[in-house]
């Protein structure tokens, strides 16, 4: 075999297995086939490069490694007789025979190695176990005695099967207790489901009785709801007259050409629009059916734009949704106008129109009656008093129902609000776990049950959404009790009325503020903010300034302060009588120092108390102390100390002066010591020294920086205005580059090397750095694996000097051993 | 070979002269054949094999879980391809099995019908072929590691037993009960060899790292203690004075005509000594691997005219002449440790047991037939492929031109 050859197989293993690649490039395992299929030296040379290269401590050497063996395996008899006769080693090397010799790191890619040379010699075993005895032999040690599953694409142990098959067991047994608790819940708490469900429905039907929402929705698909009510009631009122209409225009359209009739129609809507009225659907269509008629007797047929008009405007009907006064009036209809008591506006004002229709509808039909005998359009003016006989429409139908809160149905609304809190904070939760629990469990009996439950209190849900309560009535009906009491409160200054609490804190640790019933963060600043500017600026009124997004959350605030026993009402009330005195007051924050948070519980009653007074307000305040306490009196007992006697029965001792006044002590009680640190003034400059990047240095440090020296004023370009600054900094960067010269510079100097082949010793200047390069970058780094905290631990505690360090001190304790007190605790540490 | 046979015709040549040539060469030729198999009865690793020397028939295999298999080595088919069958098995489900690992088999070396076995729980047993019950057994009180019977005794039907208990016990089969003790070694025996060629004459090896060699008819004590330096003290330090080796000795083995004793310990060594004088040949055998905690059994070729030693070493058998300790071979098909080999003297086959439950035999390849030369050439050309095994050929396929 040639030379060349040999060493183009030998880069060609090398690159392929220092590649780090999962799978080989198949290019150049072509070449490698091609070389060796030209005899079979060429097989001997890669044959031993490969085992060399699966000697490797590296996976993803050995993997290519082994890639490249499976490939030349299957093409040469040659190979697979020196593989074979070396399967010992090739299988310690690839599926871990040996315990002693495990496969080397990084681990996901020796798991794949192993698992893919298992299967290789499975197939290999297939394929060629009959003709290669050892082949068999290693197939079979590996069946029998290691116990490999060749099933098992895992290429599991027997222990790690058993592992998990254990964890397998343990899970089920887990999800088999969690089933049984899930059932046992289920089966306690559907009663209560129900019951809910029931009485939600219940207190539903009582806010829009069943006539409106026939649907149940209980069982009704959801997206259907809001059409069918009204469809059915349409049908319910209005399904003769529709069809008679639709025949009528059947009729209509054959005449449509008719100018004569166009202009009859356009004349009764311009009648019709006299009225000026808005009309809503139902009644409407049953004015026009009704205005129709006579046209129809007159044979004066009606205008085919009109019929169309009346088409579209049911089919507008039956497309919407019913708003609540549309039914009700509907109701009124039926019910032959029994309900006008109705109280509010909206309704009202449906019946004022209603009214108005009856009235029309007296006179239609007095127009009627008329039009039987053939009577012309003046007439029917005089006798209708409608200009037209048509009129437009303009319907305004809200999608939605909107139930309001009144007196009425109060009780029933908040009924509702309670069982929908439970519904999604107790009962739709546990119902999903259920279903959680079930799906894992595989239970479909159960499953099917909790869905079911799930879906009926969701429908429940979606009902209530739907109806889209307006529950803020109650809110501000409560607002306005509170706004009543208000004055009261007002008025009185001081503490005296306010009811006393238990552990009444005015300032709440953030920490704690969950636990009184407060807004957890947005609020606290809110609340602090308000504490402080008792002394700053006027405040906004409370409820304004505890800004929360939500009105929800802003609901539950407001509904706390009106519990007289929350501590947020306290500090409602704390707040307002905070802000009241002291609106007028102002006064800068850097006058008072010492006015902080931790200073505030002295500092906010007493500003209250002299809140008349502004001098008042702008004196610091201090903490107290003795020196307040005595202000302007003599101390009488400052200084003294008392030295106590013997408190023996009959012991006394010789003669000792009681009392002993100390002169520092009797001082302190009327000094008092006010540090003054001065202010913090921000650094204002920059270092603005050059950077090799062409910016200027950021850094703003007082006096020095780190890395540019002192800091010192610069022009645009970073080059110093003082001329002797400028000439230092020159000074400084000559001697630098006498340090190393510039023709020694690193890049140049690779670049020259580069150019001319000669070794100028670039490599000498930097190796002093950041180490040498890796050999095969692609190849994962094993190394870097090994930066973990303990290692890095490791390596601080064991290094040579620490040990010293240690033995040199436990030796040290081991010859004080022999000392003299060597056996008392006193002196062996020292 | 041709000139041997011509020799032999003319009767130039002393008979034994051709058959020494032939079967050297065919130990030689000593390969992993997949001709022959022997049947995977064993689920544990084999301790031990033994081959009957009066027809050289059947074969007995001790494995670790206190199996013993006999297997029929002749083959009747008149095949080449032979998986040596199991005729019988002391298995796991036998009321008399072994309770733990088998250490040691030996057939009674006059009989076929009698067998011996010793295994770890401290017990020896005397087995009769044909009911597979044993006919006797020995209690020990410790963990039985070797026995040995004379393969040539006529005067005495001893078995010496190497147990935990530095003593050695030796049993008489007439009387069936443990006559004498052999007292001297300092540590559990791991191997007794009785001599082939004195029958009276035994070596035991202990892990004292001691060989000690007896006449069994002295009470006072052994003959002499091998020692690994002649008796030149200069060499030895104080404690290695009379050892054979510098670690446990675990293998014995006495050459066919018994003027030459093997000995191999886990110092890596294997030390060549003179049964008569106890004088350390000083033959170098280089490296023998060896781990072994417990016996190790090595075997002699038989009737070579260079003979050759067979020892388990790692997970192959080394293949060494006797005397000048050249390696010849490594026998490598084990995937695991090899624990036992044994010689077949008639056939010049070796048959050998690991730990990784498999009996392999080392057949001797035959020459092959002259057309030989034209398959190798068929294998690269095109032609004539039909004659090799199709998974012989080579596959490369025609798109890596």
């Amino acid at each position: 075999m040639e030379q060349a050859q040999r060493d183009r197989l030998s880069e060609l293993v090398e690159e392929l297995t220092t590649s780090g690649q999962p799978e080989l490039n198949q290019d150049k395992m072509k070449e490698i086939k091609k070389i060796c299929k030209v005899s079979t030296d060429c097989l001997d040379h890669i044959y031993h490069s490969v085992m060399s290269q699966l000697n490797q401590d590296h996976a993803e050497i050995r993997l290519s490694a082994f890639q490249i063996a499976r490939e030349l395996f299957s093409r040469s008899h040659h190979f697979r007789n020196l593989l074979v006769d070396n399967f010992q080693e090739f299988l310690e090397l690839t599926v871990e025979t040996d315990l002693e010799q495990p496969l080397p790191p990084p681990k996901e890619v020796a798991k794949k190695l192993k698992v893919s040379a298992i299967q290789t010699v499975q197939s290999w075993q297939a394929s060629y176990g009959s003709a290669y005895k050892k082949l068999a032999l290693g197939y079979h040690f590996l069946k029998q005695v290691k116990k490999v599953d060749f099933q098992d694409v895992e290429a599991r142990s027997v222990a790690e099967r058993r592992r998990e098959e254990e964890r397998q067991r343990r899970m089920d047994r887990i999800y088999r207790e969690r089933v049984e608790a899930a059932t046992r819940d289920m089966e306690e708490s559907t009663q209560e489901i129900q019951a809910t469900l029931t009485e939600m429905k219940s207190c539903l039907n009582l806010l829009l009785p069943d006539e409106f929402d026939l649907s149940d929705p209980w069982t009704a698909n959801h997206s259907l709801q809001n059409s069918a009510p009204t469809n059915q009631c349409v049908a319910e009122d209005e399904q003769p007259c529709c069809s008679k209409d639709l025949r009528e225009e059947r009729e209509c359209r054959g005449k449509k050409s008719n100018s004569v009739e166009e202009k009859k129609g356009k004349d009764e809507r311009e009648e019709r629009g006299k009225k000026k009225k808005k009309k809503k659907s139902g009644v409407e269509e049953r004015e026009e059916r009704k205005g129709k008629d006579p046209e129809n007797s007159q044979k004066g047929n009606k205008a085919a734009k009109e019929g169309e008009e009346e088409e579209e405007e049911q089919e507008e009907g039956m497309r919407k949704k019913t708003d609540r006064t549309v039914t009700e009036e509907e109701r009124n209809e039926v019910g032959k106008e029994e309900k006008k008591e109705e109280g509010q506006e909206v309704l009202r004002e449906g019946e004022m129109e209603e009214e108005m229709e009856d009235e029309e509808q007296g006179g239609l039909r007095c127009t009627e009656g008329q039009g039987e005998d053939g009577l012309d359009e003046d007439s029917f003016i005089r006798n209708s008093g409608l200009i037209s006989h048509s009129y437009s429409l303009d319907i305004s139908v809200d999608p939605d129902v909107h139930v309001k809160e009144t007196e009425d149905n109060e009780a029933v609304i908040s009924t509702i609000l309670d069982l929908d809190r439970l519904i999604t904070t107790k009962h739709l939760p546990a119902v999903q776990s259920w279903v959680q629990v079930f799906t894992k469990s595989d239970q479909q009996q159960l499953l099917r049950r909790a869905l079911d439950l799930k879906k009926s209190l969701e429908a429940a849900l979606q009902k209530c959404k739907e109806l889209h309560i307006d529950c803020k009535t109650r809110v501000r009906r409560v607002m306005k009790a509170y706004a009543d009491e208000e004055p009261d409160n007002d008025d009185d200054d001081d503490f005296e009325e306010v009811p006393e609490k238990e552990g009444f804190e005015p300032l709440i640790p953030d920490h704690l503020r969950e636990e009184y019933g407060l807004e957890p963060s947005s609020s606290t600043s809110v609340a602090l903010t308000d504490k402080k500017p008792p002394s700053k600026r006027p405040v906004a009124p409370a409820p304004q300034s505890s800004s929360s997004s939500s009105s929800r959350r802003l609901k539950r605030l407001i509904e706390e302060e009106q519990d007289p026993t929350s501590a947020a009402a306290t500090l409602h009330l704390l707040k307002q009588r905070l802000c009241q005195p002291t609106t007028s007051s102002a006064t800068s924050p850097s006058q008072q120092p010492c006015l902080g948070p931790s200073t505030s519980t002295v500092s906010g009653p007493s500003t209250s108390v002299s809140s008349s007074d502004k001098r008042a307000l702008e004196a610091p305040v201090v903490p107290f102390g003795l020196d307040l306490y005595y202000w302007g009196q003599d101390q009488p007992s400052a200084g003294k100390i008392i030295k106590s006697a013997s408190q023996h029965q009959f012991w006394v001792p010789c003669e000792m002066e009681e009392e002993v006044e100390n002169e520092e002590l009797s001082a302190e009680g009327r000094s008092r010591y006010i540090s003054f640190p001065g202010t913090f003034t921000p650094v204002s400059h920059y270092c603005r020294a050059p950077l090799a990047n062409g910016t200027l240095c950021q850094r703003q440090d007082r006096v020095k920086c780190p890395f540019h020296g002192p800091i010192i004023p610069r022009d645009q370009e970073g080059r110093p205005s003082r001329q002797e600054d400028r000439l230092r900094e020159e000074k400084e960067k000559r001697r630098r580059m006498e340090e190393q010269p510039d023709w020694r510079d690193v890049e140049l100097m690779r670049e020259i090397e580069a150019a001319t082949g000669e070794d100028l010793g670039s490599s000498r200047l930097t190796t002093k750095g950041k180490g040498k390069k890796r050999k095969y970058p692609n190849l994962s780094d094993l190394k870097q694996n090994a930066n973990t905290a303990r290692s890095r631990l490791q390596r601080k505690v064991f290094s040579k000097s620490s040990m010293r360090r240690v033995a040199e001190a436990m030796s040290k304790a081991d010859r004080r051993k022999h000392d003299k007190f060597s056996n008392q605790f006193n002196y062996s540490l020292n | 070979m041709l000139g041997f046979l011509t020799a032999r015709q003319a009767g130039l040549d002393d008979p034994l002269r051709l058959r020494r040539a032939e079967s050297t060469r065919r130990v030689l030729s000593l390969q992993l054949n997949h001709d022959r198999d022997v049947d995977r009865i064993h689920g544990n690793g084999i301790n031990t094999i033994d081959i009957e020397v009066i027809e050289g028939r059947y074969m007995l295999s001790g494995g670790a879980d206190g199996v013993i298999v006999i297997y029929d080595l002749e083959n009747y088919t008149g095949k080449p391809q032979y998986t040596c069958k199991a005729t019988c098995t002391v298995g796991r489900s036998n009321q008399h099995v072994h309770k733990f690992s088998v250490e040691t088999v030996q057939w009674y070396p006059h009989d076929t019908g009698m067998f011996v076995s010793s295994s770890f729980d401290k017990t020896m047993k005397v087995w009769d072929t044909e009911t597979l019950r044993p006919a006797e057994v020995f209690q020990f009180d410790g963990n039985v590691y070797c026995h040995h019977m004379s393969p040539i005794a006529r005067k005495h039907s001893l078995i010496a037993v190497g147990t935990k208990n530095p003593k050695i016990q030796l049993c008489d089969l007439k009387s069936g009960s443990s006559i004498h003790v052999l007292q001297g070694h300092r540590a559990e025996i791991l191997s007794v060899r009785w001599s082939p060629r004195y029958e009276h004459i035994l070596a035991t090896a202990s892990a004292d790292s001691r060989v000690k060699v007896w006449d069994v008819r002295r009470a006072s004590g052994s003959l002499f203690t091998l020692d690994q330096h002649n008796g030149d003290k200069s060499k030895a330090s104080s404690e290695a004075v009379n050892t054979a080796h510098n670690g446990r000795v675990n293998g014995l083995c006495f050459t066919g005509d018994g003027l030459y004793l093997l000995t191999t310990g886990t110092d890596d060594r294997m030390r060549l000594w003179n049964s008569a004088t106890g004088e350390n040949t000083l033959v170098n055998y280089g490296k023998v691997c060896n781990e072994s905690r417990k016996g190790l059994k090595f075997t002699l070729s038989h009737g070579c005219s260079p003979e050759f030693v067979f020892v388990p070493c790692g997970s192959s058998v080394a293949v060494y002449a006797l005397h000048t300790g050249e390696l010849v071979t490594m026998l490598r098909g084990h995937y695991n440790s090899v624990d036992c080999c044994e010689f077949h003297p008639d056939y010049q086959e070796l048959y050998s047991g690991g730990k990784d439950c498999n009996i392999l035999a080392w057949v001797p390849v035959l020459r092959s037939p002259d057309t030989e030369e034209e398959s190798k050439d068929a294998k690269k050309g095109a032609v004539g492929q039909s004659s090799v095994n199709p998974v012989f050929q080579d596959t490369w396929s025609s798109d890596e031109d």
